[in-house]
């Protein structure tokens, strides 16, 4: 239980609201970001836009599903957060960087 | 319409296929040859089983493919897998001695040196 | 034990957590998505039962100059669509739609019927890409018009239930499901790593035993056995609906990406984006289509038409596409062929799928399934229905495995869960079979009959829910809900109902239907009564485990007093 100190919430219910939140909200932006990165950087790489735009949902899904379980299984809470929120805001970035380097 | 009742014989060869498949990988399992036989198979014939069995399932796998494009027969394939695992299940738990049936070779002497 | 159960654990540990609780949470939500997602494979089958005057043989595709020409000319928006357009158009709203954006008719190798759409210009619309469409609906062997009032109760009601709880605000419904299919995903996974003896127990289920290990066997079991389709039908449920709901990255972030993409696609095809405003006449669209099908053949391929467009009607930027309907593989419509409208001239073959393309063709008509092959689908109807038991004997474990402990502290938590249990497990049931009487009994010219058809499913349900909860106290003690058993009996009811109804209401009775071997009818009403046996036959198990164990507990209760 040594993460407890760690964390700004102590309370049980809180923790676990957190957690809930970090594997659907987290999930889903980290998500985001690969599928917005790697759609863009494929079609840079010259596949047809609706192609790499299905590829990157199909494993971006498969990527959720991952990051999902981790979250639930990690017991480092506030790692979860900063890797799924900050990691989706940087992969997001990559995907706007590479669209403006294309038009 | 000729090719249509074709087609429909492979097929029903093929989930007859997947069904025994299964069975006898069921079989050659001891919790399984308890339930039917009284006791587990012995070693050499759960092999005999084993190979059976992934044989039945690939030839069901083959008449799959002779009936219709691949991409459907994948499909056909997989699901005849989980009827077949499933009826064996059901058989199992209902009726174990009607699986006897299928491996005639197997009589209570084999069964009688597992016990 | 909810709220620290995740923290410092084992991965297996936070694994079963996962699945118990989010399982429990969604479990309600995908009990209907797989049990109407099953019924959907038969979904225009169902409507044949539903609309009496659409039960004849599916029909091909018409010829266009002999019974589409006719029909869609004589196509115009509705009233209620031409009032919805009218805050989107300066000025007044014209009498007569004259500019068609697009005509197209689509039908696969079930449909009797022919759907038609028409898109129309709306001239003085503020935004110059504004279209207002009509439907309509005919049968394709004379061009007769159809009503469209009816209520669609296999492809208009239970497909939609599957995938959006027929709750379209704001798509919430569709989100909702969506969830609920990421949590079927983490759910199998976290089951697989729960389940110790995977392989050993593969064939595994002891009925003998009794209580938590028999259920827990078929819990086991229906989960393992159809692994890939559960799988594969949570995962292409979300890979489907992800480009336009959940993940819109084209529409959003990537809009730049996605217009330029557009732009070049439409210069390289030669298919013209918008009209060049000079009048052209329309050459012989059979001709077309019997092109289309020839070319087809000639790469070896079964050549039923499933979608024809004609674009741009009646301009010298006018086209024809002929799509052709994917029955004989799992890919959907596909393999477009594009003639130039004014001439019959060949534009264009679509070429074959990139390899990413093949494989989004795979997945996609794997879940949508428009292709022709009964087997195929009654295997998944077996995987659906599969899907469900999984999910409804996860609800019973929970309770059986908690009831008495909560008897104990007085907690309701149990018998709340065994309730909402019942109204998703029978209580839905009871609902869909009440839709389907409701349907043989309201009269034919009620107004708005549709909605009434609705009322009558939720309605139903609310009363399960009602009823279930009603009768849940025994559960508070450790003891079985008797609403189980009652709720088997008013499918039974229902069921039978519904068979019985069909016959006085349309004649078209069993004996009827098998030796005219219209199987859409006799099908349906063959698995209402499959429906009333299986009822009837656990309605009547649990009876008689209830006079088993008031047989014990009287005993008891009787030395207790004593």
């Amino acid at each position: 239980m040594s993460n407890a100190a760690m964390l700004p919430f102590p309370a049980p219910r809180l923790r676990l609201a957190a957690r809930i939140g970090a594997a659907v909200f987290g999930g889903y932006a980290f998500s985001w970001g690969f599928i917005a990165a790697g759609a863009a950087l494929m079609f840079k790489a010259g596949m047809d836009f609706h192609d790499a735009e299905f590829l990157s949902s199909a494993l971006g899904l498969l990527v959720f599903l991952t990051v999902f379980l981790w979250t639930f299984a990690t017991r480092r809470l506030v790692l979860a957060w900063v890797v799924l929120a900050g990691g989706g805001a940087l992969l997001a970035g990559v995907a706007s960087l590479v669209q403006a380097s294309i038009v | 319409m000729h090719e249509a009742s074709h087609a429909a014989w492979l097929l029903s060869a093929a989930l007859l296929a997947s069904l025994v498949g299964m069975a006898w990988l069921a079989l050659a399992m001891p919790a399984h040859g308890q339930q039917v036989w009284g006791a587990p198979v012995p070693p050499a014939h759960a092999r005999v089983l084993r190979v059976l069995g992934a044989v039945a399932l690939a030839v069901s796998l083959a008449l799959c493919l002779a009936s219709d494009h691949a991409s459907m027969a994948a499909l056909v394939w997989v699901m005849s897998l989980a009827g077949g695992a499933f009826a064996t299940a059901m058989a199992l738990a209902w009726r174990a001695r009607w699986l006897a049936l299928l491996a005639p070779w197997i009589g209570a002497v084999d069964t009688a040196t597992t016990r | 034990m909810a709220a620290q159960g995740v923290a410092a654990q084992s991965f297996r540990q936070a694994m079963a957590w996962l699945h118990t609780w989010f399982g429990l949470v969604l479990g309600f939500v995908l009990m209907a998505a797989f049990f109407f997602g099953a019924l959907s494979v038969f979904d225009r089958e169902i409507d044949r039962w539903a609309i009496p005057s659409t039960r004849f043989e599916p029909q091909p595709m018409p010829s266009y100059e002999q019974i589409l020409r006719p029909a869609f000319e004589r196509m115009q928006p509705t009233q209620q669509a031409i009032d919805a357009m009218r805050p989107r158009v300066d000025g007044p709203m014209p009498e007569h739609f004259d500019t068609v954006a697009n005509w197209s008719a689509y039908t696969t190798h079930r449909d009797p019927v022919l759907a038609l759409f028409a898109g129309f210009q709306v001239p003085g619309a503020k935004d110059p890409d504004e279209a207002i469409f009509a439907l309509g609906t005919i049968d394709p062997r004379d061009g007769t018009a159809l009503p469209d009032d009816r209520l669609k109760i296999g492809s208009g009601f239970f497909y939609p239930m599957h995938y959006s709880l027929t709750l379209d605000w704001k798509n919430l419904g569709v989100w909702i499901v969506g969830f609920s299919a990421l949590v079927m995903l983490a759910a199998l996974v976290s089951g697989v790593v729960m389940h110790r003896k995977f392989f050993r127990e593969l064939f595994t289920f002891r009925p003998g035993k009794g209580g938590l290990r028999s259920v827990l066997d078929l819990h086991n079991l229906t989960g393992v056995v159809a692994l890939p389709f559960h799988f594969f039908f949570a995962f292409t449920g979300l890979v489907i609906f992800s480009a336009t709901y959940f993940f819109p990255v084209g529409h959003t972030q990537l809009h730049d990406l996605h217009d330029l993409h557009a732009a070049t696609e439409a210069s390289e095809l030669g298919l013209p984006h918008k009209r060049a405003g000079v009048p052209a006449g329309l050459a012989n669209v059979d001709a077309m289509v019997a092109e289309a099908q020839r070319r087809w053949a000639a790469r070896d391929m079964a050549g039923d038409v499933g979608f024809l467009v004609l674009q741009h009607v009646g301009d010298a930027n006018g086209y024809v596409s002929v799509y052709r309907a994917g029955t004989d593989r799992i890919a959907l419509v596909g393999q477009g062929i594009h003639f130039k409208a004014s001439t019959g001239v060949l534009i264009r073959e679509d070429p074959v799928a990139t390899p990413v393309g093949k494989v989004a063709e795979f997945l996609t008509g794997l879940h949508l399934q428009h292709f022709r092959h009964w087997l195929l689908r009654w295997l998944y109807v077996l995987g659906g229905l599969l899907g469900a038991v999984c999910i409804a004997t996860g609800f019973v474990f929970f309770v059986e495995k908690r009831k008495r402990q909560h008897a104990k502290q007085g907690s309701q938590g149990a018998r709340i869960v065994d309730a909402l249990a019942v109204t998703m497990i029978t209580g839905m049931v009871a609902a869909t079979l009440g839709i389907l009487v409701a349907n043989r009994l309201l009269p034919d010219d009620l107004p708005a009959r549709g909605d009434w058809e609705r009322y009558a499913f939720w309605g139903t349900w609310a009363l399960a829910l009602l009823h279930a909860g009603l009768r849940s106290a025994p559960v508070a003690r450790g003891l079985a809900n008797p609403a189980w058993r009652e709720q088997c009996g008013a499918i039974v009811v229902l069921a039978l109902a519904a068979v019985g109804l069909n016959w006085i209401t349309t004649g078209d009775h069993l004996l009827r239907t098998l030796g005219a071997g219209y199987w859409p009818v006799a099908g349906l009403d063959l698995a209402l009564l499959a429906t009333a046996a299986i009822a009837g036959a656990t309605g009547l198990h649990l009876r008689r485990r209830a006079a088993a164990t008031a047989a014990v507990e009287h005993p008891r209760r009787e030395a207790a007093h004593a």
